[in-house]
Formats: C-alpha cells, sequence, structure tokens
C-alpha cells in the first residue's frame, strides 16, 4: 500500500478504481451506462460532477454511496471498499426522498435517532440545521405541506444531521429559485470549511459548480465517462463576474457542448 | 358547504313527496313501493312493540354490531400479522400468492352450507362468515402495503445508518399504513355484505334476520326499515373509522388532496 515515492502526496479520501456499469446484467447487449471511471477525491475536496442529462451522474453517484452495486471496479472511501450506504456517507437525492409520515423536525433527526441520540439532543441538532436551511417555523409541517423547495432544504438538513464525513449530493438545489439558491451555496461552503467534509456535488449548472467547487469533472454519455477535468484554483468567495471565471465558464461550456 | 347541504336535503324531501304522491294516486302499489308515512310508521312500531316476536329495532342493531365486530375484529387481528410477515419475505410471498388469490375470489356466502355443517346455525357460523369475507380483503391489502413501500424511502433510510428492525418498525409499518387503512374500510364494507345473508339463517335477531322475517310475512316496509339501518349503520362505522385514520396519520392528509 504505502508507496514511497508519493509520501507527500494526502492520501485520498474517496478512490473509484475502474468503475463500470451495466444495469441490467445477465444482459450484455444492453449499453453501459458507466464505462471505466477512475478518479481520486482528496480529503475536504469538493468536487461537481456536470455532464448531460442521462450521462450516469446519478448512477455514479449512488455506487459512490454504496446503494448501487458497480458491474465492474469498486470505490474505497479511507482505503476500505464501499459495501453499503451510510457509515459517514451523508446522501441528497434527486428525488427529496423525505419520510412523508414525518415532520420536518422529525425527518432531520431520523439518522441521530438511528444512532441513538437522546430525544432532546436530537431535536436540538435538528431545530439548528433547520435554522439553518431557513425553515425556521416549519418544524412541525408534514413533506406533503411543504414546497418542494424547502423540501428539498429538509432533505440536505437531513443529510447534515449525523456529520458524516462525506456529502453526496445530487442536484440539490435544483428545486430552489435564484435567490434561495445562491443563499444555500453560501450555506453549504460556510458547512463545507467548518466541518471538514468531502463532497462530491452534482448539478445542471456551470456557474454553480464554479462558484462551489475545487474541481470540476466533465462526463461525458453513453457510455458515461470522464471527458475533462477542470481545477478551480481561485480562493472563495467567488465572484461569476471574475474574468478568470468567465473563462473557465466558457471552456467548460465548450467541452460540454 | 351550509348551502349544499340545504339543496340536498330539499332534494331529498321533494324526493320523498313524489315517492309519497305517487303512491296514493295509485300509481305504485303500497305493497311493493311502501310509501315513506308507512316506513315511517314501521319505525314506530318497530321501536314500541318490536317485529317479529317483539323484538325491537335495537335489539336488532346491537345484536347485528356485535357480530360484525367480532367477526371484524378477529379478522383484521389476525390479517395484520399474518400480512406483515407474508409482504416481509419475499419466498412467502411467492408461496402464498396462488392460494391467497384463490380463497379471496370465493364468495363468501357460497362457504354458507358447508360452515353450517362444521359450525351448526349458531352464533359461531355467522362470526366467522365475516371473518372470512373480512379476512382476505384485509390480509391482501397489509401484504401491498408492505411490499410496495416507495424504495426511495428505503434507499433513504439506508444512507442513514437504519438498522432491520428499525427499517421495519419506522419505515415500513408507517409507509404501509395508509394502504391498510383502505383494506380495513374495504373489509369493512365486505362484513356489511356477508352479515345480512349470514343472518338469513338460525336466528330471529339482528338486522338481517329482520329483513328475512319480513319477507315470510310479506312487510316490505319492514324490509326498508332494515335496510335503513344497515345503511345507516355502515355509514356511522365507516366515518368513523375515517376519523380514526384522519387521527392516526395527520400526515397523509395533504396526499389526498387531489381534485380532478
Ligand atoms: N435503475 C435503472 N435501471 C436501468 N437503467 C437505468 C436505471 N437508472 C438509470 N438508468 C439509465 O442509466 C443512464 C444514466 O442514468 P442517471 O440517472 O445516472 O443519469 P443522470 O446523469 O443522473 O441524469 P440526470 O441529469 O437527468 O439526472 C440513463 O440512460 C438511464 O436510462
Ligand atoms: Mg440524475
Amino acid at each position: 500500500m504505502a508507496d514511497p515515492a508519493r509520501s507527500d502526496v494526502a492520501p485520498s479520501k474517496i478512490e473509484i478504481c475502474g468503475v463500470s456499469k451495466r444495469y441490467a446484467t445477465d444482459d450484455p447487449d444492453t449499453p453501459l451506462v458507466l464505462d471505466n471511471i477512475n478518479l481520486a477525491i482528496g480529503d475536504n475536496e469538493f468536487v461537481t460532477l456536470v455532464g448531460r442529462s442521462g450521462c450516469g451522474k446519478t448512477t455514479l453517484l449512488n455506487i459512490i454511496g454504496g446503494l448501487v452495486e458497480s458491474t465492474h471496479g469498486d470505490v474505497k472511501v479511507n482505503g476500505r471498499t464501499v459495501s453499503g450506504p451510510g457509515q459517514g456517507k451523508g446522501m441528497v437525492f434527486q428525488q427529496h426522498a423525505l419520510f412523508p409520515w414525518l415532520t420536518a423536525l422529525q425527518n432531520v433527526g431520523f439518522g441521530c435517532r438511528n444512532k441513538g441520540v437522546h430525544k432532546a439532543e436530537r431535536d436540538q441538532i435538528a431545530h439548528q440545521l433547520i435554522e439553518l436551511v431557513g425553515l425556521h417555523g416549519f418544524e412541525d409541517k408534514y413533506p406533503a405541506e411543504l414546497s418542494g423547495g424547502m423540501q428539498q432544504r429538509v432533505a440536505i438538513a437531513r443529510a447534515l444531521a449525523t456529520d458524516p464525513e462525506i456529502l453526496l449530493m445530487d442536484e440539490p438545489f435544483g428545486a430552489l429559485d435564484e435567490l434561495t439558491r445562491l443563499e444555500m451555496q453560501d450555506e453549504l461552503l460556510r458547512v463545507w470549511s467548518a466541518h471538514k467534509k468531502t463532497v462530491v456535488f452534482v448539478t445542471h449548472s456551470i456557474s454553480e459548480a464554479l462558484v462551489l467547487s475545487d474541481r470540476v469533472i466533465l462526463l461525458a454519455a453513453r457510455p458515461g465517462r470522464i471527458r475533462r477535468e477542470f481545477p478551480i484554483p481561485f480562493p472563495r468567495p467567488r465572484k461569476r463576474t471574475d474574468p478568470q471565471m468567465i473563462a473557465l465558464y466558457d471552456d467548460i461550456w465548450k467541452s460540454l457542448a | 358547504m351550509v348551502t349544499s347541504r340545504i339543496i340536498s336535503g330539499l332534494c331529498l324531501i321533494i324526493l320523498l313527496l313524489l315517492w309519497q304522491f305517487a303512491v296514493m294516486s295509485g300509481f305504485l302499489k303500497p305493497f311493493q313501493f311502501p310509501p315513506p308515512s308507512r316506513i315511517g310508521e314501521a319505525i314506530v312500531e318497530l321501536a314500541v312493540s318490536g317485529f317479529p316476536n317483539g323484538e325491537r329495532i335495537w335489539t336488532h342493531v346491537g345484536i347485528t354490531l356485535w357480530r360484525i365486530i367480532q367477526g371484524y375484529v378477529l379478522a383484521i387481528g389476525l390479517a395484520v400479522p399474518i400480512g406483515l410477515l407474508i409482504g416481509t419475505i419475499a419466498v412467502l410471498d411467492k408461496l402464498t400468492l396462488p392460494i391467497i388469490t384463490f380463497l379471496r375470489s370465493v364468495a363468501t356466502l357460497s362457504l354458507l352450507p358447508l360452515v353450517i355443517i362444521w359450525f351448526g346455525t349458531g352464533e359461531l357460523t355467522k362470526v366467522l362468515l365475516i371473518a372470512y369475507g373480512c379476512f382476505w380483503a384485509m390480509l391482501s391489502n397489509v401484504i401491498a402495503g408492505v411490499k410496495y413501500v416507495d424504495p426511495v424511502m428505503i434507499r433513504a433510510a439506508r444512507t442513514l445508518d437504519t438498522r432491520p428492525l428499525a427499517m421495519f418498525v419506522r419505515v415500513v409499518i408507517p409507509a404501509a399504513l395508509p394502504r391498510m387503512f383502505a383494506g380495513a374500510r374495504m373489509a369493512l364494507g365486505v362484513g356489511f355484505m356477508v352479515i345480512v345473508g349470514a343472518e338469513m339463517i338460525g336466528t330471529i335477531q339482528g338486522l338481517g334476520a329482520l329483513i328475512m322475517e319480513a319477507r315470510t310475512f310479506y312487510r316490505s316496509d319492514i324490509t326498508i326499515v332494515g335496510m335503513l339501518f344497515i345503511g345507516l349503520l355502515g355509514f356511522t362505522i365507516t366515518s368513523g373509522l375515517s376519523w380514526l385514520e384522519t387521527i392516526l396519520l395527520p400526515w397523509s392528509k395533504g396526499l389526498s388532496e387531489v381534485r380532478r
């Protein structure tokens, strides 16, 4: 394992080694959804996956999260092969996936309850997170009583509640208006830098990827593979109007088309 | 809300008046279509002197209600745990599916002769017939409720480190509850269908027996009163069940708010 030549490089938090995916495994004629994906994500790194609809972003995120099995290759977290979901990997789904029978507060506290955190402490954590996502006053509402954007924010709070070291987020701000989206981006960056998390973030918005991440991974479709990587070396907070950012935006845009 | 109630009340009164006049003018035969006034008299008769053999309406209602409750509770009490088990264990579901589909398709009252041979014509037979009908309606809904939990819910729970027991108690069961309540309502409907037939043998008490006895005495007015009370009883219990559902499942209110 120990490679003396690379001892100066921090070990990767997440290692994706030769991952391929075909959904109907018994039928070799079905096309590959992912083809030989190799990617190393460092500790505390913020990586964004972009690519056209259907190129396999959700599939890749689910494989990292341990919810979907890869056909070939595997994913390692902290050097250990991922065998299932949970265990420090928080997820926010493309569809909010809240439990309709629980209130916003109970949804956020669900993971803590599984960990045996007492009710008083659990509620305190949940209250803080609901405040963080700007839903103060909606604690006792059921998901069906919340708007799509509010539901998505509860789902983010739920994923944050157990303070996972890895956050896998599938278009978490897709249902938000522009202003709330910008606020949530700031909050996410604050949580990320304050709590030291490794984030894999899926988005359709290139400018969102540019504002948030250390690295943008561009996926090509049919089969999904990594087309290009764009490191974003600029310090945060970033301005969308920065000429360097605009140049990078154009660059990614050209590669996408 | 209020005006629509007044309108539907008015409609009912007009209908009853038309009926009354149709009989009084000789257009309908009172023997086939006893007029509302005659039905009112029959209700008074049932409340004061009783029919047949002085059995008053309260006795009939009470006995029918008690039989339904016994059969219904027995059926639900068995169907819920068995359904949870079958719905959870895929192999069990595969094995039992043909049997369940077959047995639930058997019209309950067609079992009547057989059940009489096994258990006689007493109370047990009536309660068991009701239980049989209710059981299959409830069972298939409990199984479906558990089996078709939205996989997205399961996934979300798994990412939150939910262990198997918690998954069952705190995800699968709550997710299945709306379907289970739907099953409970269907089962009640079946119970009311079965009760009238089940009470037609070996008893003069109960609303089904009342209707049967009324037939032998050519008292169509009393038949209608029996129907009326069965309907009222069913309506009351179903409303109670819906009320219970809004209390126990406050979260599913928003889900049903769909207008077309
Ligand atoms: N459960 C599944 N069974 C079979 N095929 C699937 C399944 N899930 C996804 N696919 C296929 O895999 C491909 C990639 O899907 P995926 O959901 O990963 O795309 P995506 O990049 O997340 O798209 P979007 O941006 O629209 O969310 C699609 O062609 C889709 O049809
Ligand atoms: Mg997707």
